[in-house]
């Protein structure tokens, strides 16, 4: 029975109403809609909440329509609604009426992963003396490892995600060049899941760290690569958790 | 209401007596900051498990710090013990370890469904009263229990319509599930406003009714109306104070029950801490004066 009662609820489908007690047919919509009311308003509200840049770049109005067909067609499939919504940016990047904003896939995936790393587990970081010790007492430094939080990951796009992102938390919007790819460091900051917006070396050096190569190996080949500011931005944003020298016996 | 006071600005030395005689809140993020600054006086928090099972982030640091100051009872609303298809074992495993590192007090779900076909609907949908579904109940209520090493209690539904299947009242229904496995239960006194006037049944009937031996827990919420002209419903809603008509049913409840654990369950348009702290305190004093007249009652 719940088959068809589901089905009426997500498809508006009339196979169940024969279930339901009621006076008349009227009745009975009225009765079954306050169910599917509940679940579409609740989905649309927790969809808001995980996307809200892009629920600001297409308007509240036109994104709870878009979240209505969405809820439809790909309901969440476990009862942990924080972590709904992952399949969000691959139905935008097929949704007709977005194929304006080819950008927006992209925002929705840059929110989901930032809400995933929130919900992730913290790491604890290295503090400046400790990564200080780490290469003063380094016999050959181009032979340390250094470990990023292993939540860590990179995104490039060949869109702005970043800038949009950061404009839309703004007041006054600042304008951004939506056509420049970008790249993208997300990893967790105290509590919460952040970014940087970073350069195509660096992407190339902090993907190498994560996939635990030596420095040696890190470093992109390339003129422009500067090894001690980014280094000294990874200090900041406190994103070292590991500093550990490759013994000479095992290279 | 004409009941005696406490002191409502206690901010320190709670006893574990206070779970027992002070009302709790639901806890929601807006809130965690002005708890952990104030410490109200309030006997226990209560979460919803399907919130709390990050490995990570604000919800579960804050829930722990305000574990380590308060009791917490954990409301689960989404293992679906209603539905038609066999428990989702990922999810317990979930909340099985949720309750291991926060030791609630209680822990209940609802008569209710909410997943079929790898789908999760995201409302307490209702189930039909009758023998398949109650075997199907107790069997996960069964299952539940075992799996949480604990006594579970079973929430009373908020429903908007009755189905033509169903052969038995939801009292009977409720009854029978309580005697077969042993579950408490959960009397949410605005699920009963809601559904009676949606059925167009008598509240103070269905409280008379109710299997009120197995009670361990109260709720109180508020609740709005949809005035459609076809057949106006009581909604469930969890977003305005408890309504006058609740706040009678429950003093009617408590001459059933006598002093009851009572959670004020707020989960929408969310007013300031203070003002849910007040209709705590309103519960506090109806109780109050309920223990009062028992030990009276003892005198005499």
């Amino acid at each position: 029975m719940n088959s068809s009662f589901k089905a009426a609820l997500l498809n508006e489908t009339d196979d169940f109403s024969h279930e339901v007690k009621a006076n008349a047919t009227e009745e009975k919509a009225v009765r079954l809609n306050v169910y599917r009311n509940n679940i579409f308003m609740s989905l649309m509200d927790a969809l808001a909440d995980i996307f809200p840049v892009t629920q600001r770049l297409v308007g509240e109005d036109f994104f709870r329509a878009m979240a209505r067909e969405f809820i439809r067609h790909h309901p969440p499939k476990t009862p942990v609604i924080s972590e709904y919504g992952d399949e969000l940016p691959d139905f935008l990047h097929h949704f007709e009426p977005v194929q304006s904003l080819p950008y927006l896939a992209d925002v929705a995936a840059l929110e989901h992963n930032l809400l995933m790393l929130t919900n992730d587990q913290e790491h604890s970081t290295l503090e400046h003396a400790e990564i200080a010790a780490a290469f003063d007492n380094a016999s050959d430094p181009s032979q340390l490892r250094l470990s990023l939080p292993p939540n860590s990951q990179i995104m490039t796009s060949p869109f702005a995600i970043g800038s949009i992102y950061q404009a839309h938390h703004q007041t006054p919007m600042t304008n951004v060049i939506v056509k420049n790819s970008e790249h993208l460091l997300l990893s967790k900051s105290d509590l919460y899941g952040t970014f940087h917006i970073i350069s195509k070396d660096e992407s190339v050096f902090f993907s190498a760290l994560l996939q635990h190569k030596p420095l040696e190996n890190a470093v992109p080949n390339s003129e422009t690569f500067d090894l001690g500011a980014t280094l000294a931005k990874l200090i900041e944003w406190k994103l070292l958790t590991h500093i550990t020298e490759i013994s000479v016996l095992k290279r | 209401m004409s009941y005696s006071s406490n002191n409502m600005s206690k901010a320190e030395g709670r006893s574990p007596s206070d779970f027992d005689t002070l009302t709790g809140i639901s806890l929601k993020p807006a809130y965690y900051q002005t708890i952990l600054n104030t410490l109200p006086a309030v006997g226990f928090f209560e979460i919803h498990a399907e919130n709390y099972l990050s490995k990570g982030g604000p919800a579960r640091h804050y829930l722990h710090r305000i574990r380590e100051q308060y009791s917490i009872t954990v409301h689960g609303v989404g293992l679906s013990i209603g539905g038609e298809v066999s428990l989702n074992q990922d999810h317990l495993a979930r909340v099985s370890q949720l309750l291991d590192e926060i030791q609630p007090t209680f822990f209940s779900e609802h008569l209710a469904w909410s997943s079929h076909d790898n789908a999760f609907l995201n409302d307490l949908l209702p189930v039909a009263y009758d023998e398949d579904t109650l075997q199907r109940v107790c069997e996960h209520i069964d299952q539940l229990q075992t799996a949480l090493k604990r006594q579970v209690l079973i929430e009373n539904p908020s429903t908007y319509f009755e189905f033509e299947r169903s052969d038995r009242s939801e009292i009977d229904f409720i009854t029978a599930m309580a005697e077969r496995t042993g579950c408490g239960l959960l009397l949410d006194v605005n699920n009963v406003e809601v559904s009676c006037f949606n059925q167009q049944a008598n509240p103070y009937e269905y409280l008379d009714a109710f299997p009120v031996k197995a009670v361990q827990q109260i709720h109180l919420a508020g609740h709005t109306l949809d005035q459609n002209p076809i057949t106006p419903l009581k909604i469930d809603s969890h977003d305005e104070p408890v309504s006058g008509l609740v706040w009678n049913l429950y003093q009617h409840t408590l001459t059933r029950t006598g002093d009851c654990l009572t959670l004020i369950e707020r989960d929408g348009n969310l007013p300031p801490l203070d003002e849910l702290l007040a209709e705590a305190h309103v519960a506090n004093s109806i109780r109050d004066h309920v223990r009062q007249e028992r030990i009276n009652e003892l005198i005499v």
